[in-house]
């Protein structure tokens, strides 16, 4: 079952270091750009695999663990096919491979909103994948063998047109399986409802295969982009950030909420990724290489972070039967080690130091303040914008991340369900968890060594050059102070006040006893946020008022409900799909079941086609 | 050595920014007042009182005095304040950023923690306030470090690189004083007097706290106030203690001055703020 998938990976694990860059077969080759996220998807199967042997002993009854299992390993597999391949061909193959396993494993609890979630992300991944397999095919001019050394000459000498339509076609495929807004509508939906560890798998890695594909066809494939296309990167990943963080910000669902964050961070991901090619036609090498490390600098931390929320989010669910953020509260008492592994990880995502993160925006924003420069105007007016646009973000994932952690931990339980949990965290499922949790700082403190090995590994041009500025970034040196600085106050308080002179007693409670139900929660605590953005936030708040006594309308109890809608759906999808749904009912007016109209109908395609071809 | 002579000044000074400026405001308005010194006093009491933790609370609760002050701690020790030109470790104005949002989300989850209804609403307005600012606090830090040519704060000092000299930075000082007012709790985003719960920010959230978490985290905030005000010193080119008066004391004349404003128009205040900080930053590549 499992154990196998594992052992399947650890080998390849070794493989990363030992023969990196060796030929498995003549198509899979697997070079040092490839083994970044080779070995990051090696990581985080083998993680979620040894959380998943518990953690699916309590889903028995739900899942079908067999078939589970199995999908597992086709899904890590597909993924890893799409890593190591080399040609359109395998890629495409990985990549339907991998989409379809994901397919079945959102379906697995056969529930009715997972089927519907699953159909969603079906069809936005194929629209997806079909423009992937245009955009290839039209590089390579029809040829379907050709590796991607050849489409990179073919790229080299076609004209702009097909360059341009290539770039938007793997810009839309890439960018719909990476979460971009506005082809999100999929993510929100289908991670929550797969199993949490495969929604880590989903989230963590998933969305960096399809980074990966974007980047290996920016960076080895296509020639360099222009401005416009790199302005039209960066545009989608601002919005992405923004879109992504407000939603996150107002989101009660736990699950949702990481899934909003992992739109944000994917923006963030493509802002950076925009901002390097728009440095390189700008001419800008420093900031080219600098954004463009950062990007994958920070898609490792989300990939290890996102991971450990999502696998710890599958032990809080589990705890507290519900998804909803307003029946938690008080688990961190009940769960003391798992909640300090969480709240590293909720740091870790809101990007505060010292954890990785931080250290992939630091060197972003760091690097950006150097290039702002007088000389041409409308080029920094765009890094200044951006720069503010993505400070803007970075202050409101803290918000989101404070939320779901003190919504969930602290304070009293909001539900019975929370009150007395059953199932703690098990060994192995702490054990995943807090791996993740202490890479999520490791990999901060060893920014400089880690940015250094990307920067290598990514920029196979001029490696020698990388000026990441990691002589001014001194992430140990931080950690220990901040360290030390809590020691002397530990030390300090000890010496001058008594730490047995205390008691244990209620809250402030005005006279009257205080219970959960006064408590803030996470429609409270985002309420501010909700009022200052509602213009870009739809809610849909409807109250009902029900009389208790039938003859008098005034004494009623009333109901509120907030709903959050999505501006997406409602203005830009469900009207297309009513539109595509309406011509289909006037094509349908043709088929009238008069077979002499069929024969003139047929009769009329003949001459057409003839027309045509003549 | 610098570093911990700036310290020890820096901690010693904050209690009496703060009776200073209770003292100015309190003259002011026409009233007696206490004497400036008469924090140190109050702060000692508290740290000898009992300690009081509420029933519902976990670890984090315990955490965050601890986190706040040392964080506090390390704003005074790691960054030039008294020293200006030497002997302070080499601080990146980005890591001042995130250390400061860590300190406010340590006391937004003891707000939380306490399980009541004014924890759980100065945690909501403060998460907002410093959620919001913080693009503010980077933009304004960005025009500082891009005058200087380096984002750490000590070539922005040593330098010698004030408002005065390149008065290009005004409008980002200017957004800087808005930075100030908001991170320290200060009117009008929030009335460090009051314990009203339609109007309090900071005082909501350590409602629960007492005797020694109470000054630890009483401390932290007149440190913070400080550092701050020591911040905005340095960048007009005044001495320590000329800073300390006249800062104070502009400090208890705005507030005299102006009233608070309500909450849920700190989008204005937010939004004013930004776009200051932005146009500071254009400014200094278009003159």
């Amino acid at each position: 079952m499992l154990a196998s998938f594992k052992v399947l990976l650890a080998p390849q694990t070794v493989l990363r270091f030992g023969l990196a860059s060796s030929e498995f077969f003549p198509v899979f080759q697997l070079d040092s750009y490839g083994a970044i996220f080779f070995l990051l998807i090696s990581l985080v199967s083998v993680l979620s695999a040894l959380y998943a042997v518990p953690y699916l002993a309590s889903y028995q009854g739900i899942y079908h663990l067999q078939s589970l299992n199995a999908l597992v390993a086709t899904f890590v597999l597909g993924m890893q096919l799409v890593i190591v391949s080399q040609s359109p061909m395998a890629f495409m193959l990985g990549w339907e491979t991998m989409s379809l396993a994901s397919f079945f494993l959102v379906v697995s609890d056969r529930s009715h909103e997972s089927v519907k979630a699953a159909l969603l992300y079906l069809v936005m991944t194929h629209l997806g994948a079909g423009a992937l397999f245009i955009g290839f095919l039209l590089l390579a001019q029809g040829s379907l063998f050709a590796d991607f050394e050849q489409l990179a000459s073919l790229a080299a000498s076609a004209p702009l047109w097909i360059l341009s339509v290539c770039f938007g076609l793997f810009f839309f495929g890439f960018g719909s399986k990476a979460g971009l807004v506005p082809f999100h509508v999929w993510l929100p939906e289908a991670h929550p409802a797969a199993p949490s560890h495969i929604s880590a798998l989903m989230s963590g890695i998933m969305l960096k295969v399809a980074l990966y594909g974007f980047l290996r066809v920016l960076l080895f494939i296509l020639p360099p982009i222009g401005a416009t296309a790199s302005l039209f990167i960066l545009g989608f990943g601002l919005l992405s950030a923004l879109y992504g963080v407000l939603y996150a910000v107002v989101e009660r669902d736990f699950k949702r909420t990481l899934a909003f964050s992992s739109i944000e961070n994917i923006g963030l991901i493509f802002i950076m990724v925009g901002v390097a090619f728009f440095a390189q036609s700008q001419g800008l090498e420093g900031l080219y290489q600098t954004a463009l490390i950062a990007a994958v600098f920070f898609a490792i931390a989300h990939a290890i972070f996102k991971s450990g929320l999502f696998l710890a989010s599958g032990l809080i669910v589990r705890a507290v039967h519900s998804r909803n953020l307003e029946k938690m509260g008080g688990l961190a008492r009940q769960m003391p080690l798992f909640s300090f592994l969480f709240f590293v990880l909720c740091l870790a995502a809101a990007s505060l130091p010292p954890f990785a993160p931080f250290f992939g925006e630091w060197i972003f924003f760091q690097s950006m303040l150097q290039n702002f420069s007088s000389q041409n105007l409308p080029v920094n007016i765009i890094l200044i914008s951006t720069f503010a646009v993505t400070a803007l973000v970075g202050g409101l994932a803290i918000f989101a991340m404070v939320k779901l952690f003190a919504i969930s931990m602290l304070a009293e339980p909001r539900s019975e369900a929370a009150r007395e949990i059953h199932e703690k965290p098990r060994a192995g499922e702490l054990f995943s968890v807090a791996v993740l949790a202490i890479l999520a700082l490791g990999v901060g403190l060893f920014a400089p060594a880690v940015l250094s090995l990307i920067g290598a590994n990514v920029l196979v041009s001029s490696p020698a050059e990388i000026t990441v500025g990691s002589a001014t970034i001194q992430p140990s040196f931080i950690f220990w102070l901040l360290l030390g600085c809590l020691f002397v106050v530990w030390i300090l308080r000890r010496i001058f006040s008594r730490a047995a002179h205390e008691r244990i007693y209620h809250g402030w409670d005005c006279g009257q006893p205080i219970d959960a139900s006064m408590e803030y929660t996470a429609t409270a605590f985002s309420a501010p946020i909700r009022f200052f953005f509602r213009l870009i936030l739809k809610t849909k708040k409807t109250l009902v008022a029900q009389p208790v006594v039938a003859t008098n309308p005034w004494i009623a109890t009333h109901t509120v409900t907030v709903d959050l809608r999505s501006i997406w759906m409602d203005y830009g999808y469900v009207p297309l799909g009513r539109f595509i749904i309406g011509m289909a009912e006037q094509v349908k007016k043709i088929q009238s079941g008069n077979i002499r109209f069929y024969l003139l109908l047929m009769f009329l395609t003949l001459i057409l086609t003839i027309w045509v071809a003549l | 050595m610098a570093i911990f002579i700036q310290g020890i000044v820096v901690l010693a000074l904050a209690p009496l920014v703060t009776g200073l400026v209770r003292w100015f405001k309190a003259r002011l308005q026409g009233r007696h007042g206490a004497a400036p010194w008469l924090v140190y006093f109050a702060l000692l009491t508290t740290l000898k009182k009992e300690n009081v933790i509420s029933e519902s609370r976990s670890w984090v609760f315990r955490c965050v005095p601890f986190v706040v002050l040392g964080i506090a701690l390390f704003l005074s020790l790691a960054l030039p304040l008294v020293f200006p030109s030497g002997g302070i470790p080499q601080v990146d104005l980005f890591v001042l950023a995130g250390v400061l949002a860590l300190s406010s989300v340590f006391l937004v989850l003891g707000g939380l923690d306490a399980a009541t209804a004014f924890g759980g609403m100065g945690a909501s307005r403060e998460m907002t306030i410093a959620a919001l600012i913080e693009p503010t606090v980077l933009i304004t830090f960005a025009a500082f470090a891009s005058v200087a040519g380096s984002s750490s704060l000590q070539d922005v000092f040593g330098n010698g690189i004030t408002a005065i000299s390149h008065p290009a930075l005004l409008l980002s000082f200017a957004a800087l004083v808005f930075v100030v007012l908001a991170e320290n709790a200060r009117y009008p985003v929030d009335n460090p007097a009051t314990h009203l719960e339609l109007t309090m920010v900071h005082e909501a959230m350590v409602l629960e706290y007492s005797g020694p978490y109470l000054a630890m985290l009483e401390y932290a905030s007149s440190i913070k106030l400080t550092v701050f005000l020591l911040i905005l010193g340095n960048l007009v080119g005044a001495g320590i203690f000329a800073t300390v008066i006249i800062g104070s004391f502009a400090l208890a004349l705005f507030e005299s001055t102006i009233a608070k404003m309500r909450f849920f128009r700190m989008q204005e205040y937010m939004s004013i703020a930004f776009f200051l900080a932005l146009a500071g930053l254009i400014l200094i590549f278009i003159i």
